[in-house]
């Protein structure tokens, strides 16, 4: 610093202006704000927010993991041994509808049992059952003969195959996919031979009770039909006005229309109590890859990591939605910021 | 340049809040001298420094001593007030088909101020202007006065240095 700009600095310096006193005293009089008591700068705010969010999503994670790990097994695909033979007690025994029951066995016993138990599921109420069946064979001979063995079994109890995809991609590999379709009261039975078949990798067995829909049905049915006998016998009178005469008709063909969708629906309805299906998936080793059994710790750690990923796709989905926001923003902060420049550099 | 700062710019010091009136007391002439040097009006400056001190007392609910002095935080409200006038301002001038450069200027920034001097700090630009008052008349240390300008400490020493090399050329003329 020269001693002119020194010399400069000491005459700015002695001769600052002073406020007036009428200015003072305006000012003095003024009150301010009550003040509050905790507050905390952006930057901190930020540090101390980030973290907690992290932390709170990270135990939100840990805590639905946990939950979830404590859920049985049973009620998903992958069984375990703890479910070998479960058996569906007195399903339908409340008028309470309904419901889907489910039962699964899974690798981990597959391995120990060549025919697990298949549920006992004895209703005398309308429901249909739908069950899936993985069975690992040897070889493709022993596949092609299960296959075609599969199909006779279910021809065999007055069902039939309703596809067959057999496929044998590989040397030594290949897997069928076969839709069976058996009467529901054979069902059972069904399950029982189809296990005979190879190893039973998984085997899955749901119940949903189509009782009361069918009650539903039949009494929009029996409604429907007293509403067509009515507006015939009304059209029957030979004093009708045209007018009404025209309108009746139109309401009559309705009421025919929306009946004979119930009486069709009805019918899907019953078919569906009637017949069982079965979906079956026979395959060798390598095309049938056992289910991995894991332990409750695996089981919070998988959740908690899934639950996570929702939480970033979420995290990342709020992010796409600011972002343009936050840019114009940005733009609109830096326009700001360069007209003032402009404004104070104009001298 | 880094000249000891009043009691007030020190909070750590002070381990805690400020009183409001005493901070009013205190910086209303810095605030002042600031504001006379960044619009080249007294008149102004003054209807702006009784404004800057009423949004303060509006805000003084969020002023954190752990952030900065209290003479920062008001030179900050200070300046953004002076920005709305000047916009004001410029936009007057508009409508009255005048230029900025028309501007009269014919109140002193200083007290007393020697004639050649107040010339030069004329001629400046408010930009030029507000980083002397802020450095040289407010002694605000140099990240305190990067904070209130909005820019950083290079940019603000280098606007400083320019600014006091053209009043001392200025005076230099007037000597020869």
């Amino acid at each position: 610093m020269s001693a002119n700009e020194m010399t400069v600095e000491r005459l700015l310096r002695a001769h600052a202006p002073h406020a007036p006193e009428g200015l003072r005293a305006r000012v003095l009089a003024s009150k301010p704000a009550p003040v509050r008591r905790w507050s905390l700068p952006p930057r901190r705010l930020a540090l101390v927010v980030l973290p907690a969010a992290l932390g709170i999503a990270v135990t939100a994670a840990l805590v639905n993991g946990l939950v979830r790990s404590g859920n049985h097994p049973s009620a998903v695909q992958h069984g375990s041994a703890a479910t070998a033979g479960a058996t569906v007690t007195d399903s339908f025994s409340t008028a309470a509808p309904p419901a889907t029951q489910r039962v699964g066995a899974g690798a981990a016993q597959s391995y120990k049992l060549k025919a697990p138990e298949t549920p006992s599921v004895t209703s005398s109420r309308l429901a249909h059952t739908d069950a899936s069946l993985q069975i690992r064979v040897a070889d493709t001979h022993a596949l092609s003969a299960a296959t075609t063995r599969a199909t006779q079994i279910a021809t065999s109890l007055g069902g039939y195959a309703k596809s067959v995809d057999y496929r044998t991609p590989r040397n030594g590999d290949g897997a069928a996919y076969i839709e069976l379709r058996v009467p529901a009261q054979n069902v059972k039975a069904a399950i029982s031979r189809l296990a005979g078949l190879g190893t039973i990798v998984s085997q899955q067995l749901s119940v949903t009770d189509l009782e009361s829909k069918l009650e539903t049905q039949s009494a929009q049915i029996a409604q429907l039909r007293r509403r067509v006998a009515a507006l015939r016998a009304a059209l029957a009178d030979p004093a009708l006005p045209d007018a009404q005469r025209v309108l009746l008709q139109i309401r009559l063909a309705e009421s025919k229309r929306a009946l004979a969708q119930r009486l069709s629906a009805r019918k899907g309805t019953i078919s569906a109590g009637a017949t069982a299906r079965i979906s079956l998936v026979i395959g060798t080793e390598k095309a049938i890859a056992p289910v991995a059994h894991r332990g409750r710790l695996g089981r919070m750690l998988h959740s908690a990591v899934g639950f996570l990923a929702l939480e970033a796709m979420v995290a990342l989905y709020a992010l796409i939605v600011i972002s343009p926001l936050a840019l114009a923003a940005a733009l609109v902060w830096l326009w700001r910021r360069r007209s003032v420049e402009r404004l104070l550099h104009a001298s | 340049m880094n000249a000891a700062s009043t009691s007030l710019d020190a909070p750590a010091l002070l381990g805690g809040r400020p009183a409001f009136a005493d901070v009013a007391a205190e910086q209303l002439d810095a605030v002042y001298r600031y504001l006379v040097y960044l619009t080249g009006d007294r008149g102004a400056a003054e209807d702006l420094t009784a404004e800057t001190f009423e949004k303060a007392f509006r805000s003084w609910r969020r002023f954190d001593p752990r952030r900065g002095s209290p003479r920062t935080w008001l030179c900050k409200i200070a300046r953004s007030v002076a920005i709305d006038w000047f916009r004001a301002e410029t936009r007057r001038r508009r409508r009255e088909e005048r230029y900025a450069r028309d501007m009269p200027l014919v109140e002193e920034f200083g007290d007393g101020l020697p004639g050649p001097l107040q010339e030069a700090l004329r001629e400046l630009s408010p930009a030029e202007r507000e980083v002397v008052a802020l450095r040289v008349l407010l002694e605000l240390d140099g990240p305190s006065a990067a904070r209130v300008l909005g820019i950083s400490q290079t940019a603000c020493s280098t606007r400083l240095s320019r600014a006091l090399r053209r009043l001392e050329e200025r005076m230099d003329d007037v000597r020869e």
